[in-house]
């Protein structure tokens, strides 16, 4: 007897692989270079793995594969007038600026010269020419990725302008660098690849802010899947912000590891204000001891929106810590999803790890699911974990309203007060500011 | 300037407040006491628009207008004030900010230009004085960890800046030392003028040694069962409740 198993994705498969066959047609003499035989063994890889299904229980929540229906065709080329990504540009907080059309890193709208001693940022294609980095990046093209196979390989095939970030020993990098992503999408849907992979030496600090948007004017879908690697030697301090401001109509997966050694410390922020279906997959491993995780959270949906986080904070060495803070708003159709697991592996003693996931659900048809996992193989660690879901306090409401505030105004201010909790760990005032500004623009649409 | 025509008021279905008049012209002070659950901060709370009290009969007019038509919001621009016997706690909400957002509220729906950053700075400097308030509070969540007295006067200084034109004191007085006492009443006495009227609450005749009222109501069991001037509160404070309580059962049968 013989099963015939059919697989569901395959017209999507095929899709992608026309897709990537074009792109290569376009490549002129670039398919010897090594990035290319990277993609390439990426692409490979795509009819093998499975796009997760609701039956996955990571995906339990989050039918992200609705973005595979859609029909894509990329290298559309799009007017960019200067004057319009300017409104992005972080220029206060980040001097160095690094910006993305549509996924392709455009030269002349980046600022990046004269870069501090010690700091590196190149394309991975010309990382990879160099020796020194070579092994690592193609380490990262070839780490098992669970349950999110697919697609990272998709990422893997597409992305042509992958970032590579090296910060030398003991440099420390004052000012923030800017990853300004702009999606420029009409009627056709694109597939954007972001590929951020950074590498900081001991005692190195470098802090990243992604900002991703799409152009005023232009709502067309599109799947924006992106992946960001980072390894932090022995005492390196890496900060790494992403604001997600992507069209309404934007599927956005990002998948994030970290790797720590001793003493590091990451910062991550994920603030999530646009798109339509979003997924972001965090995930630390601290196989150092004494390193030091942050992850901080904030998710608004509206309408529609969904908007799913899952981490993963391995503690894989002794006497270490993590924080994490997650708090959002949803009100209209919109659907969070939080999923916290907490991994305390067996010698990893004097852990301790905090994890705190609060929702504000303001209307009947808005939902959150929230899901804390611990597993604990140490017995001597401190793990505390928590999770609310509630409304905005009607006895704050009618004391502000009382004092002469309208009711919309009252609100706006509980619902800000609500997410500055996750605001305030933010090191910089004017960046807090910045995002404080785009949260209330959420609240007053 | 405030009329209650027979105001009836109940909650889940308990009939609170059974028949209230009461008529206040501009400038005068009335203080309304009585037993614990009588029903004095009901009335309260009804005048500043809390919802969940449901007006079963009567009236209530403000500057010839239905006040009960309006909501919280437009009532407290349009010039009433309640400071609340028991101030929430609203952590992440700076009290500054609060302030500044709730003066220029309040300013914008009489026809006054919102005050810049520098003039409201001032402003607020002058009122904190009033009320004896460390200008530390400002950086401070809007009552969070607040002693008692300091969540009083704080109601006090938000009614110096809001210079309403009718105030109502829900037992601002409990709980306060005498030093506390004096500034609250202090701060009502400065704002006392012929076109602001207060409506005090409160248990104690202490207060009124400093607020001196020009009418004092007995409210019992829902109703305004007694009136006088200030040597009725004198009374109280000898005599007690019974026999009014008794009164009330004499003529009621
Ligand atoms: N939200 C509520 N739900 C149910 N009953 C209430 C509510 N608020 C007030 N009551 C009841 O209404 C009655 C009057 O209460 P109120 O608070 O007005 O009294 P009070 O005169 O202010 O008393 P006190 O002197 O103790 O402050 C009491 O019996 C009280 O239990
Ligand atoms: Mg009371």
């Amino acid at each position: 007897m013989t099963t015939i198993t059919q697989d569901r994705f395959a017209e999507a498969k095929a899709q992608f692989q026309q897709l990537f066959e074009k792109d290569v047609q376009q490549l002129n003499g670039q398919a010897e270079q090594p990035l290319h035989q990277l993609r390439l063994q990426a692409i490979q890889r795509l009819p093998d793995l499975n796009f997760p299904t609701r039956r996955d229980e990571d995906f339990k929540y989050t039918n992200f594969n609705r973005a595979l229906n859609l029909s894509y065709q990329q290298g559309a080329n799009v007017m960019i007038d200067s004057a319009n990504i300017d409104a992005y540009r972080l220029n206060d907080i980040a001097p160095i600026q690094l910006v993305f059309i549509n996924g392709e890193w455009n030269a002349a709208l980046s600022k990046m010269d004269k870069l501090p001693e010690g700091l590196t940022i190149t394309s991975i294609a010309e990382a990879l020419q160099n020796d020194a980095y070579k092994a690592w990046i193609e380490a990262q093209y070839n780490k098992e990725t669970e349950g999110n196979a697919a697609f990272t390989a998709l990422n893997l095939a597409f992305a042509k302008d992958g970032v590579f970030v090296h910060v030398n020993k003991g440099v420390v990098i004052e000012s923030s660098i800017q990853l300004l992503h702009l999606a420029i999408v009409d009627d056709q849907a694109m597939v954007i690849s972001p590929q951020l992979f950074v590498q900081a030496e001991t005692s190195a600090q470098v802090s990243f802010i992604e900002t991703h948007d799409a152009a005023k004017g232009h709502q067309g879908a599109y799947l924006s899947n992106g992946i960001a690697r980072f390894a932090l030697d022995a005492n390196a301090h890496v900060s790494h912000y992403r604001i997600q401001n992507d069209s309404q109509e934007a599927f956005k997966l990002t998948n994030i590891d970290i790797v720590q050694e001793r003493d590091s410390v990451f910062r991550g922020y994920t603030i999530d204000l646009g798109g339509r279906i979003v997924r972001n997959n965090l995930g630390a491993e601290q196989t150092g001891v004494g390193a030091d995780t942050n992850m901080f959270g904030v998710y608004l949906g509206k309408g529609d929106q969904h908007i799913d986080n899952q981490s993963f904070m391995d503690h894989a060495s002794a006497h270490c810590t993590s924080n994490e803070l997650y708090k959002g708003i949803l009100t209209d159709k919109a659907r969070g999803v939080f999923n916290g697991k907490v991994m305390v592996r067996k010698d990893a003693q004097k852990i301790n790890a905090f994890q705190q996931n609060s929702s504000l659900v303001l209307s009947k048809t808005a939902i959150m699911d929230t899901k804390p996992q611990l597993e604990i193989y140490a017995d001597d660690v401190r793990c505390s974990h928590g999770a609310t879901i509630g409304q905005l306090d009607e006895d704050s409401v009618f004391y502000l309203r009382s004092r002469g505030l309208n009711d919309a105004a009252a609100r706006a201010l509980l619902q800000h007060a609500f997410i500055l909790e996750v605001l305030e760990n933010i090191d910089s005032e004017d960046l807090q500011d910045h995002i404080e500004g785009l949260i209330k623009a959420k609240f007053a649409e | 300037m405030l009329n209650i025509k027979d105001l009836q008021v109940s909650i889940e279905d308990k009939q609170i407040l059974k028949g209230i008049n009461l008529d206040i012209k501009p400038g005068e002070v009335h203080a309304i006491m009585g037993p614990n659950g009588s029903g004095k901060s009901t009335l309260a709370n009804v005048l500043a628009g809390r919802e969940e009290y449901e007006v079963t009969g009567g009236s209530v007019t403000f500057e010839g207008e239905d006040l009960l038509e309006l909501e919280v919001d437009e009532r407290a621009r349009a010039g009433i004030f309640l400071a609340f016997q028991y101030p929430v706690e609203i952590p992440g909400v700076s009290t500054s900010n609060f302030l500044k957002s709730t003066v220029n509220a309040v300013r914008l729906e009489r026809g006054q230009e919102e005050l810049n950053a520098a003039q409201m700075l001032k402003y607020i400097r002058e009122k904190l004085d009033m009320v004896g308030m460390d200008p530390k509070f400002l950086k401070r969540s809007l009552n969070e960890g607040f002693s008692g007295g300091e969540k009083k006067r704080n109601e006090m200084l938000q009614m110096a800046l809001l210079e309403p034109k009718l105030a109502v004191l829900d037992e601002t007085d409990s709980g306060l030392d005498i030093d506390a006492l004096r500034i609250v009443a202090d701060a009502v006495n400065k704002l006392r003028s012929e076109n602001r009227s207060f409506v005090i609450v409160t248990h104690y005749q202490r207060l009124l040694n400093y607020i001196v009222p020009d009418y004092v109501h007995v409210l019992y069991n829902g109703r305004i069962v007694k009136s006088g001037d200030k040597s009725l509160s004198l009374q109280l404070e000898e005599k007690g409740y019974d026999w009014i309580k008794e009164e009330v059962a004499a003529i009621e049968g």
